[in-house]
């Protein structure tokens, strides 16, 4: 008889790292599919390059340091579709490509790889190049299927335009929930991401503080500020970055009360940015700001231990 | 009916009825066989002093080894028979343990027993040294001796007494068995520790997974003046002295103390049985009740004698099922994994499991990934992941001692939910062992 013995626990849960990545590549199937479905094969191919640069960046990046391989995790396969997701279908397919090397090399593997990583790599990413590269960035593509399917199979590109939130007042609450809309692959069918959200709040990936106070507070700021609530939700990229980039374990607090103030914050940001900043839009900056405040807030939230008198930290 | 719970926790094995499907509704059997090996460090604190030697005969219950000090218990033959071997053994303790080994002659030659008195006219003062006597330790595994407990110290108060009957730990039911089969021993204990200590309020406390357990007590303490029944909703640990006296009674026992700081004692239904026993007949505690479960032919509730072999155990239960690949005593939660079958039940072991090739993965560490489960399930509202990074990464003691490290009560409840496979209790114990240590040699 030969008995292995080890520390208890002796039988864990079966979550593990790959199946919490897997759920939310799940989570994120309607969003692609109606981003696809949108604005056709054209962001099937940018959403291919992102992922796949994503995957490839971290296997070399892992190789070439000698460090153990971790893309079995599928933690790459998340930062490189959420990048995608967040990028117009018109962009020429380098950009997908170097937004994923960037976001995996410069922001995840650098600050120590998984887990590791002050910032949303996919935010960094679209971060910067919308800074490096704003002609290409902003250029939305109309969804192919509000055009009709004859002007899409003549294969001449859909017409720029600007989003809902320069454009305010043209869309209807039912095209901007449906994604009718112009905007990036993933952020305009808000009704694809409410259920990949109540996807990953059933299957407990996610906890509904951080979505639910980011919506709620910009809804409710952008009301006080004389906005319509109900559209600067429903419009931009509030409710995608609420519900998977705002939520990313590693850039936001730990504490209950950490994800309640970063949530709020998150809100206060983006309704400051799109009323007085000079970019349409602001959920990422506002997510990647609140991510620099996240260790913060893990310091100043810290629970009171069982048994003790609260001290400061 | 209200429930009362406790802060974070967890639902181990909950698609798996915690795993103890397969031996809740087995009635307690006893079991004795043909050898015994009794250590003297079953309980916590200075081990038991031998007083047999080999070759000598010994009744079943007769004193065989005296306590070390007044908060020792002393031992006592579990079977009648000749002693065999008395020495130096390695068994699941850092070191060798102080053993008597007896064969059973299978007489049952009881030494004779005086009783203290009933439940009500037994004299007070007593039923405390009948318990020290009786070589009585906490049964829901911890060991306290119980006597020591009970000595309430001067200047100190006590209000209420909880009776544990949560058994949140997975496959255990033993507990269980007890709290359905012989309710009356538990309440006849119960009424003698509350006398022995002057406190006139007792609360049983036992989770909602347990109705008929529920039904069982709440039957025997009808017309028990002060004693009630409480219904736990079921959460690992619930069954941890500081949580379940939180869950019932709101009150925090604070870092460093004991539940006495708060105003309360409490003791594992086991035990309240033991001193039962102990008092009403004068017989002293030479059996415990056990969860024998697994990959066994029977998975069973076995009354066996303190000193069985896990071996002799599993024999009994129709033996194993297929080639075991880990044994521990206790639950999958806490429980000691043992490297041979040899080893004995002691008054500690309130189960034994056997895990098959298939149930036994070893896992590998992957990074940590931040995602918050482990903050969540700590009962003592740590911060596990941090603590392990404190102390793998840079090694810092200091900085461990700073994020509460020594209030951890090892539950393994963090390292049960890491998506990372990340061996956070065991880290935690390691680096809060010693830390104590450092501790005590200042």
């Amino acid at each position: 008889m030969k008995l292995r013995v080890a520390a208890a626990p002796h039988l864990v849960t079966r979550e593990s790292t790959r199946m919490l990545m897997l759920d939310v590549l799940i989570a994120l199937l309607p969003t692609t599919a109606a981003g696809i479905y949108l604005f056709g094969l054209r962001a099937a191919w940018v959403l291919c390059a992102s992922v796949v640069a994503a995957v490839v960046s971290e296997f070399l990046w892992q190789k070439l340091m000698k460090r153990p391989v971790r893309v079995g995790d599928l933690s790459a396969v998340v930062t490189g579709l959420i990048l995608g997701l967040n990028l117009p279908s018109t962009v020429p397919l380098w950009i997908p490509v170097l937004g994923s090397a960037m976001a995996i090399i410069l922001v995840k593997e650098l600050f120590g790889g998984i887990g590791h990583n002050f910032m949303n790599p996919a935010m960094f990413a679209r971060a910067f190049l919308l800074a490096s590269f704003p002609a290409r960035m902003i250029v939305f593509a109309l969804p192919e299927r509000l055009l009709g399917a004859s002007q899409a199979l003549s294969g001449v590109d859909a017409v720029a335009s600007a989003t809902p939130l320069v454009m305010q007042g043209n869309w209807s609450y039912m095209d901007l929930l449906l994604g009718n809309i112009p905007g990036t692959i993933g952020e305009v069918s808000k009704i694809a991401i409410l259920i990949g959200f109540l996807y990953l709040l059933f299957v407990g990936t996610i906890r509904w503080e951080i979505p639910v106070l980011f919506a709620g507070s910009t809804a409710l700021l952008s009301w006080i500020v004389g906005a319509d609530p109900l559209a600067a939700v429903l419009s931009g990229g509030v409710l995608f970055g609420a519900v998977f980039m705002a939520t990313d374990y590693a850039t936001s607090p730990v504490y209950t009360a950490g994800k309640c103030i970063y949530a709020i914050g998150c809100g206060i940001m983006v309704v400051v940015i799109r009323q007085y900043g000079n970019y349409p839009e602001g959920v990422t900056f506002a997510i990647l700001l609140m991510n620099c405040v996240t260790p913060l807030l893990d310091r100043f939230t810290v629970r009171r231990v069982y048994g003790t008198v609260k001290k400061h930290a | 009916m209200r429930k009362y719970t406790f802060g974070g926790g967890i639902h181990p094995l909950s698609d798996k009825h915690e795993g103890k499907a397969p031996t809740r509704m087995r009635e307690i059997t006893d079991f004795a066989p043909d050898q015994v090996t009794i250590p003297m460090d079953m309980h916590l604190g200075a081990p038991s002093v031998p007083i047999v030697a080999k070759g000598d005969y010994v009744k079943l219950g007769q004193v065989i080894a005296t306590a070390a000090g007044p908060r020792g218990i002393p031992v006592h033959a579990s079977v009648s028979g000749t002693v065999s071997d008395v020495g130096l053994r390695q068994l699941a303790g850092r070191v060798p343990s102080m053993t008597i080994v007896i064969d059973n002659d299978h007489k049952d030659d009881w030494v004779e027993l005086t009783k203290v008195g009933g439940v009500e006219d037994a004299p007070k003062d007593q039923i405390i040294p009948a318990i020290q006597q009786a070589g009585i330790c906490g049964l829901g595994g911890a060991c306290f001796p119980t006597h020591a407990k009970m000595i309430i110290p001067e200047g100190k108060h006590v209000d209420t007494l909880i009776i544990n009957g949560a058994e949140c730990e997975t496959f255990l039911t033993s507990d269980f068995r007890l709290m359905v089969e012989h309710p009356e021993r538990i309440i006849q204990g119960t009424r003698l520790a509350m006398r022995a200590m002057d406190i006139d309020r007792a609360i049983i406390g036992i989770e909602d997974n347990k109705p008929e357990a529920i039904e069982a007590m709440s039957k025997a303490v009808h017309g028990h003046q002060g004693i009630e029944v409480a219904v736990l909703k079921t959460k690992y640990p619930q069954g941890g002295e500081r949580y379940i006296i939180s869950a019932l009674l709101k009150r925090e026992v604070p870092s460093g103390g004991l539940p006495l700081d708060v105003h309360v004692v409490v003791l594992n239904v086991g035990t309240v049985a033991a001193i039962s026993d102990a008092v009403l007949e004068g017989s002293p505690l030479i059996t415990r009740i056990v969860t024998v479960t697994g990959v066994v032919q029977n998975p069973s509730n076995l009354r066996v004698r303190v000193g069985t072999s896990i071996k002799d155990a599993v024999e009994f239960c129709g033996g194993y099922t297929e080639p075991p690949a880990r044994i521990f005593y206790g639950g999958s939660m806490t429980g000691i994994a043992v490297p041979e079958d040899s080893f004995p039940i002691t008054k500690a072991n309130n189960g034994v499991v056997v895990l098959g090739e298939k149930q036994v993965t070893d896992y590998k560490e992957s990074p940590c990934i931040r995602c918050g489960r482990c903050v969540r399930a700590c009962p003592t509202r740590l911060n596990p992941f941090q603590i392990k990074d404190v102390l793998d990464n840079m090694d810092d003691l200091d900085g461990a001692e700073k994020l509460h490290i020594t209030d951890c009560c090892v539950c393994g409840a963090c390292s049960y939910v890491c998506p990372a496979r990340r061996t956070l209790s065991a880290s935690i114990k390691a680096g809060r062992d010693v830390i104590l240590a450092r501790r005590m040699a200042k």
